[in-house]
């Protein structure tokens, strides 16, 4: 029993063990998705990229893919670079409050923010329509899906400055004051330059983000009849044919093939000894005093704040309370949605519970590997460890509609020669969830580890313990809070997630997210029920993020 | 309590070679000082005793027990070799009280709790830690840390105590008594203990037998006053010297 048990639990038994279920969820589904769409029949073809290429839709959504993504871009920089600025280096008030403010989108799933822009301006009835005349602004068009893009992804370069910022060494931009520039010309010649890299990576990241959105492009681009990637995958999915699958894992593979460069671009540029100047000290640079421009600044940022993210809350509130749209009176105002929600539609408790379950499967699994692969990746010397980053953030970066195409494509049935089916399984979600998320947990026990000191470990070893024993005693309660951080971070994505789901949800098994899109989508004209449970996941959102923050005291949440 | 015996040690990463050659016998209840500057293999040799580190060569035992000899594929896991030890960083851990963290390795030996709660009582009277025994770490100064972390080495009555820089990290004062009470508890137990340290003052202090290492080699070993009286070569004298 002994001997068996110290196989069970050796650190190689684990690795080994680890990577094997690695290379089956983040590895062989690419492999899968390659071979079917590249060898059809057993021998190599370029048909089904000849037949994507040359039709005209799939050439237009590839170039809209990429000049809404450049404009989302464009715009995510001209919001976080200033802002950047003013919330790192500036004597403006309640710093942190708005630091932590402006970052929040982050945890929210864009395809809320989209539903809340089609409230505030659909042409017809939308609600800013209302004041300013119908068909003022139309959200349906290239415009407003830069716009809901760039309003959710500028939190990738503004979180990507931040932290730049705040390790940047505050003596290379206190000489350039010194040598007689003012604040601005120090940003933009002396700091910009230093932070270039992060900058760039912040950019590359928003690219790449915009260019996997699923939500957005197909709540606010196919009703305008633009179709980019993405949505273009789940129509062609979506067909049930056998040549549409095909169909849509060649533009998959187009995709995924776009998403690399651009990572590896960024991996280059982040590689670059540019970091050299931004030491880790912690000295804070003395904040510029605003002066004359406190109060117009605060003014503009407290207005950007607004339009962000107090205007669509309101529009989801507002929608969400309405009993019928568009009347914009008090006597309109009501719990009728919730009462309809909540009880008349039967879908809703289900996919509530649905999401809840997923949500738990894939943060407790994706956290107890993370614990384990964690602990080999920093705690020991094995060989092979580093396959554990590389294969874990394999999934991370692909987009989830081609990961989800992926998953289909392998575990749909005739897993490796075996009989499983998971297609249109509660299963199959769980292990998108987990090979898409693990890469969460895995960073923040990897960083949980790296704080803690190895002779601790060490000294309780010598006291007896055997290497399971210290991992039960030591290293766990020692890790507590990176685990619980880490599960909320999975829990939180998972919980109302969207782009995968979509594409492996079957009959039965709808969830949070799935249930708003079809409710915005197709059901419920009035358009009350999606807001109902729009509202409801950023509430949920926020008070995860808040319970995050609590308990890892301020180093995890937003 | 036991003899320690080292025989042709040899540790080496690839092609870096920590220590080369490295043999020595310590006697039951003796009390060995490694000394040296840092770097020259002294943590290295003690941590190969308490099996944290594995020899690429040579054997080590603990008393009768062979605990390392690579050639025949015998390697005694840290926890099967009922080693005590006393960490430069102390080590103690920040989620366990006083108590907790001194029974622990009763506890995982499986103890029964009355006679955990006894030995406990017993050791922490020793190193006089007497009614802290509720106080989380974090509430300790460095020297009461210090003395957690001697009275768990101490509490399992293990073969062989190993202190790894014990004292570096507490101030001159402190230092003084912890000497004089560390070297009073190891002769009233009369338990072997293996010493680390690169200040010469604790060596020749409190030591029955000074190991002076460089490079991973022993370049003199002898009682203090040997030492002092017949430094072995220039290297010796100096480092003597220097720290006075």
């Amino acid at each position: 029993m002994d001997f068996i048990k110290r196989i069970i639990f050796s650190k190689k038994t684990i690795l080994g063990a680890g990577i094997l279920l690695l290379f089956i969820f983040c590895l062989y589904p690419f492999i899968t998705l390659l071979w079917k769409i590249l060898f059809p029949a057993g021998e190599f073809s370029f048909k089904f990229f000849e037949n994507v290429l040359s039709s005209k839709s799939t050439v237009v959504a590839l170039k809209n893919t990429l000049w809404v993504s450049l404009g989302t871009c464009f715009m995510s920089t001209l919001i976080a670079l200033p802002l950047s600025w003013l919330l790192t280096r500036t004597n403006i008030p309640m710093m942190a409050k708005w630091r932590s403010w402006f970052c929040l989108p982050y945890a929210i799933p864009p395809y809320i923010g989209a539903i809340a822009w089609i409230y505030l301006a659909n042409p017809s009835n939308g609600i800013l329509n209302n004041f300013l005349g119908q068909g003022f602004i139309n959200v349906y068009s290239n415009a407003g899906l830069i716009w809901v893009m760039g309003s959710f992804f500028y939190t990738f370069v503004l979180l990507s400055l931040l932290a730049a910022l705040d390790r940047m060494d505050p003596s290379l931009e206190e000489a350039a004051r010194l040598s007689g520039a003012g604040p601005l010309r120090v940003f933009f010649q002396i700091t910009v330059p230093i932070v270039f890299p992060s900058l760039m990576s912040g950019m590359l990241l928003v690219l790449l983000a915009a260019a996997a959105s699923f939500g957005v492009p197909a709540l606010i681009g196919n009703p305008a009849g633009i179709y980019l990637v993405t949505t273009k995958i789940y129509t062609l999915q979506k067909m049930g044919s056998m040549n549409g699958i095909f169909m849509a894992g060649a533009l998959s593979i187009l995709l995924l093939i776009i998403a690399t460069a651009v990572l590896i671009f960024n991996q280059k540029i982040l590689s670059k000894n540019s970091f050299k100047t931004v030491s880790g000290k912690t000295a804070r640079p003395s904040l510029i005093d605003l002066g004359k421009a406190k109060a117009p600044l605060t003014v503009g940022l407290i207005i950007l704040f607004i339009i962000l993210f107090v205007m669509p809350l309101f529009g989801i509130s507002v929608t969400a309370l309405s009993k019928v749209q568009g009347k914009f009176e008090f006597s309109n105002f009501g719990f009728q949605n919730f009462q309809r929600v909540f009880f008349e539609t039967h879908e809703t408790p289900r996919a509530l519970m649905n999401s809840f379950k997923l949500g738990v499967m894939a943060a407790t699994a994706t956290t107890l590997m993370g614990l384990l692969l964690g602990y080999i990746n920093k705690k020991t010397k094995l060989k092979g460890r580093s396959l554990i980053e590389i294969l874990a953030s394999l999934p991370y970066s692909t987009p989830g509609t081609v990961l989800a195409l992926a998953f289909i494509l392998t575990f749909s049935s005739n897993f490796m020669g075996l009989p499983i089916s998971l297609y249109n399984t509660m299963g199959m979600i769980v292990i998108a969830y987990f090979a898409k998320y693990l890469n969460f947990s895995l960073r923040t026990t990897s960083d949980g580890f790296g704080q803690i000191d190895d002779c601790l470990a060490e000294a309780a070893r010598v006291s007896g313990a055997t290497w399971w024993i210290t991992m039960k005693t030591i290293w766990f309660p020692l890790m507590k809070p990176a685990l619980m951080a880490s599960w909320f971070l999975v829990f939180m994505p998972a919980f109302s997630e969207l782009t995968m789901t979509i594409l492996l949800t079957g009959p039965g098994l709808e969830t949070l997210g799935t249930l708003i899109f079809q409710l915005q989508e197709y059901g419920d004209a009035s358009g009350g029920a999606a807001a109902v449970l729009a509202l409801l996941t950023v509430i949920a959102v926020g008070m995860i993020n808040y319970l995050v923050k609590f308990i890892s005291k301020g180093k995890y949440g937003l | 309590m036991s003899t320690v015996s080292f025989k042709n040690i040899k540790k080496a990463y690839d092609d870096l070679v920590i220590i080369k050659d490295f043999s020595l016998d310590i006697a039951d209840g003796e009390f060995v000082s490694f000394l040296g500057p840092s770097g020259c293999g002294k943590t290295t040799c003690l941590r190969m005793v308490s099996g944290l580190e594995s020899n690429t060569g040579g054997t080590i035992s603990i008393g009768e027990e062979t605990v390392s000899d690579p050639s025949n594929k015998i390697f005694t896991p840290p926890e099967k070799r009922f080693v005590g030890m006393v960490f430069q960083s102390y080590a103690v851990w920040p989620h366990m009280n006083v108590f907790e963290n001194i029974a622990y390795p009763l506890k995982v030996q499986k103890h029964n709790k009355s006679e955990i709660n006894d030995r406990v009582k017993e050791i922490i009277n020793i190193v006089e830690l007497t009614g802290l025994e509720k106080r989380m770490p974090d509430a300790l100064s460095g020297g009461q840390q210090q003395r957690v972390a001697l009275a768990r080495g101490l509490v399992m009555k293990p073969k062989v105590l190993l202190l790894d820089e014990p004292l570096s990290n507490l101030d001159a004062k402190l230092r003084e008594k912890m000497r004089y009470d560390i070297r009073k508890i190891q002769q009233d137990f009369g338990i072997t203990c293996i010493y680390v340290t690169h200040d010469q003052i604790e060596a020749f202090s409190m030591s029955d037998k000074i190991v002076i290492m460089n490079h991973g080699d022993i370049i003199q070993m002898g009682t203090p006053s040997e030492i002092r009286n017949n430094p072995a070569n220039e290297f010796v004298s100096d480092f003597i010297k220097t720290q006075h």
